[in-house]
């Protein structure tokens, strides 16, 4: 393995596992204001990372960064790199969907397409493979067994995505996301929307999930970060304060502005 | 005490005088057009008969239907709607998906607007210097495609406008699972639009079942059966205005059940349109 | 073992760049066509443009800015001048926004305020359908049922009473043919207020609820309210949707011609038949013979197609800053 230069404040203890994916010098603009002042960060495979901070923090922005979902509006640019397995993805040859059934992602709001929970499952997986009906069978049934749903919807699979409640809406999107088969799951603030039963089932999910694929989850729930998460980034105005194991950042933090907001001194 | 007193006074009776003055308004506003449906109900009814639906439309003085009438319409109002709406579902798509922030939108936007309040006798001279000119003949082809030219706007905006609706979380977890721009577009965009895309289609084919002023000088009019598209075609709309006008009574008494035929049509059209996307609203 | 796995991996991978690559074709094609077709629209108001300076252009250069202020239009000695048409349009389109404006308001302040909840949603809707029934029935009952009746006893008992009063007389003068400027503009009111009153009630819904409820609680009545609080708050877009019915009633066609009497002179008196650009270009388009004719008729047509562009493009700026301040 390749030591790394653990000298400075990001710097986690990574040198006994394989980063997957490492953030160089990265900044982030829309249209002329700096979102993201030089991110540098490297986050470890099969293992869970938390970004937290205040609002308006780049927390959200840095997630969108790493599946290049911004690239969708006009004006949002990214500067230096992100490599995927040593491969930079801010590249312009980097074909974007291909990127994408990668590195999967789940929003805030849970976001079922308007056609049947099968179809929602069956949609991405029939984009880029060619496979026979009982293999998708399978297959919806694999990923809907994974998000803990299988055995809430086995019996309306015809229904629509869109008549589930939202944490198991939620449940259908992440089912979706694992369902292609990604590396990386990108999860932004995927519980701020449901209640807190629904809530823990999902942190349950993570958890479960960590140990097959990379999961990056953007909260600014302060006790989900320190429940899922393996480490965290702290991030503040753009910048990224500071980023370790998970029980450091909680327990003895480094610098003073991660303590103030994680005693709750602001944000 | 006492100004203050009849102030107040006078302002409650300037209130009660305007307040009865919108109601009176309201009243007569809506009886009068209660009265515009009243009188075509009342008169179109009296011709209405299987002839109507059966018979060519008669010669001066004699009975007849208004059989050809209603076919030209039919047939031109569908080449106008499958003409036009491609076109303006995808313009529509450009504008909200693809070419959502560029300028070419904003202008096609505005352009668009004009187009779909500009007077609809403007397009017939339009399409009459475009191909009837050339073409040395009125015809319906001609007619078609000055209807399209209607239906274009009216898509154009509501595609624009419903598609709009769709929430960008939406496009956002379409393009996250790794489906391309078209995909997202066709599979998440467009159904969940669906409802309001189809509302602006019916909606327009409510507004080219009714207009007249662009066919005079396109299609024409055709006292007998046509169904060749390269020569003038009746329609209802321009049969009504020409029986109308006319001396005749069995011909004014075809133009009144015309109008009422016209009149269902576009009210039946309107309320399935609205029906589509009140439930929409509702959820 | 691990070559056969690594093989089919590496196949799979090359059909899954393959349908990349299919992907980004089909994205491209697809992405032209909406483009094409977005540009197809500014092509259209474009060819509008352009075929009507092209078949007005004999007519425009044989009697030049003469056109615009000759009130001859003679089909026999070929001299044509748009004065008529051009007067007959302004004038009932003017008077029948000064008729349907306040009623217009007056059915959006009872809707908004005074409706009974139940009763709101069913005459909005009634109103929404209204406005789009076709002209032509407008027409046909402003010929068969409106003009009999005013002719038989409006018209008759205005003339009566303005006899002999200056000014008024001339305005109002006989004979009573039922058609004429006056019915057209009656009819074109009629028509254009489902339109304007649906737009004003659109803008008055977007006056914020506490903006209404603060003047109420300083205890302003109703009718204080809506003067002094909703309509200036809406008043662009209540002016814009007035446009947008004064857009309407220039261009329309069918619901005047029926009514209008088709002739072609200025006359002191509203009970007249006069002639409006559009009802001229129904009625003679087809019957024009000869070049100049048919030129002169496009001519028109230009003319009320400038009218209308300048109209609607203030309507519209005037619409889109109350929604872009909605918005904000």
């Amino acid at each position: 393995m390749k030591p790394m230069l653990s000298t400075d404040l990001n710097a986690v203890d990574t040198t006994v596992e394989k980063a997957k994916i490492e953030v160089k010098n990265l900044n982030f603009y829309y249209g002329q204001s700096k979102a993201l002042k030089d991110i540098n960060l490297s986050l470890p495979e099969r293992s869970v990372t938390a970004f937290i901070g205040p609002s308006g923090c780049g927390k959200s922005t840095l997630l969108r960064v790493l599946n290049r979902i911004y690239e969708l509006y006009p004006k949002q640019t990214a500067e230096g790199q992100v490599l995927l397995d040593g491969k930079n993805i801010l590249d312009r040859s980097q074909d974007l969907n291909l990127l994408r059934t990668k590195i999967g992602m789940v929003f805030q709001k849970p976001t079922p397409f308007p056609m049947s929970i099968y179809e929602n499952i069956a949609f991405g997986v029939r984009l880029y493979e060619k496979i026979s009906k009982a293999e998708m069978d399978n297959r919806v049934e694999q990923a809907l067994k994974r998000a803990a749903l299988w055995n809430e919807v086995k019996d309306k699979l015809n229904a629509s995505g869109l008549s589930l409640s939202g944490g198991q809406q939620q449940r259908l999107c992440i089912a979706r996301t694992v369902a292609v088969k990604p590396e990386v799951i990108l999860l932004d603030e995927p519980a701020s929307a449901l209640d807190p039963l629904s809530t823990a089932k999902i942190e349950e999910l993570i958890d479960e999930l960590q140990a097959d694929y990379t999961i990056v989850i953007v909260t600014h729930n302060m006790q989900q970060a320190a429940r899922v998460s393996r480490q965290t980034a702290f991030m503040y105005l753009g910048e990224l304060v500071e980023f370790d194991r998970t029980e450091k950042i909680f327990t003895s933090p480094r610098e003073k502005r991660t303590q103030d907001y994680i005693t709750g001194r602001f944000g | 005490m006492s100004t203050a007193l009849s102030l107040h006074r006078s302002r409650k009776r300037k209130n009660s005088v305007m307040m009865a003055l919108c109601v009176i308004a309201a009243g007569i506003g809506l009886a009068w057009l209660a009265l515009i449906l009243g009188a075509l109900i009342y008169k179109g009814l009296a011709g209405v008969s299987p002839a109507v639906f059966t018979q060519m439309t008669p010669p001066p003085g004699d009975a007849g239907g208004l059989l050809n009438a209603i076919y030209g319409s039919i047939v031109m109002t569908v080449i106008g709607i499958i003409v036009g709406t491609p076109i303006g579902v995808l313009a529509g798509t450009y504008m909200a998906e693809y070419g959502r922030f560029s300028k070419l939108t904003t202008v096609v936007r505005f352009i668009n607007d004009i187009l779909l309040s500009a007077p609809s006798i403007i397009v017939g001279l339009f399409v009459y210097e475009l191909l009837v000119r050339p073409m040395g003949h009125f015809s319906a082809i001609a007619g078609a495609v000055a209807l399209s030219i209607l239906v274009i706007p009216v898509v154009v905006r509501t595609t624009e406008d419903m598609l709009n609706l769709v929430p960008n979380a939406l496009r956002e977890a379409g393009t996250a699972i790794g489906a391309p721009r078209w995909v997202v577009i066709r599979s998440v965009a467009y159904r969940a639009a669906l409802s309001g895309i189809v509302t602006g289609i019916l909606l327009a084919i409510a507004r080219i079942s009714g207009e007249t002023a662009p066919l005079l000088f396109t299609a024409l009019n055709n006292q007998f059966w046509s169904s060749n598209l390269n020569a003038p075609m009746a329609s209802l709309p321009v049969t009504i205005f020409q029986f109308a006008l006319s001396p005749y009574e069995e011909w004014q008494q075809l133009a009144w059940t015309g109008a009422l035929i016209i009149t269902l049509t576009v009210l039946g059209l309107s309320i399935i349109a609205r029906s589509l996307t009140g439930r929409r609203e509702d959820r | 073992m691990t070559a056969v796995a690594e093989a089919a991996t590496s196949s799979a991978t090359r059909t899954r760049e393959a349908t990349v690559r299919r992907f980004a074709f089909t994205d491209m094609v697809f992405r032209g066509a909406t483009r094409a077709s977005a540009i197809l629209v500014l092509v259209i108001l474009g060819g509008v443009a352009i075929s009507l300076v092209t078949g007005s252009w004999e007519a425009l250069s044989k009697f030049g800015f003469s056109f615009l202020t000759t009130e001859a239009w003679n089909p026999v000695t070929e001299n044509f001048g748009a004065l008529a048409p051009i007067y007959g349009t302004v004038v009932t389109s003017a008077i029948a926004i000064i008729i349907a404006v306040p009623i217009g308001i007056g059915i959006a302040v009872f809707l908004t305020e005074l409706c009974p909840r139940p009763l709101r949603r069913p005459i909005g809707i009634a109103v929404e359908l209204l406005a789009g029934i076709p002209s032509i029935i407008y027409g046909i009952w402003g010929l068969f049922v409106f003009a009999p009746f005013l002719q038989t006893t409006i018209q008759p008992f205005i003339i009566n009473i303005f006899h002999g009063i200056p000014g008024l007389s001339s305005l109002f003068a006989g004979p009573p043919y039922g058609i004429g400027l006056l019915t057209s503009s009656l009819i074109l009111a009629i028509m254009v207020l489902p339109f304007i009153t649906s737009i004003t009630k659109d803008v008055f819904d977007t006056v914020p609820a506490v903006l209404k409820e603060s003047a109420y609680g300083i205890g302003c009545t109703t009718w204080e309210v809506t003067r002094r609080v909703v309509i200036p708050y809406t008043r662009v877009g209540i002016m814009g949707g007035v446009m947008l019915g004064l857009g309407r009633a220039l261009g329309e066609t069918m619901a005047v011609t029926f009514v209008i009497g088709n002739a072609h002179r200025i006359s002191a008196s509203l009970f007249a038949p006069g002639t409006t650009i559009s009802a001229t270009i129904a009625n003679e388009f087809t019957e024009a013979d000869g070049e100049l004719y048919t030129s002169s008729l496009v001519a028109l047509g230009l003319i009320l197609f400038i009218i209308t562009l300048i109209i609607l493009a203030i309507a519209r700026y005037m619409l889109l800053r109350i929604d872009s301040r909605a918005g904000a």
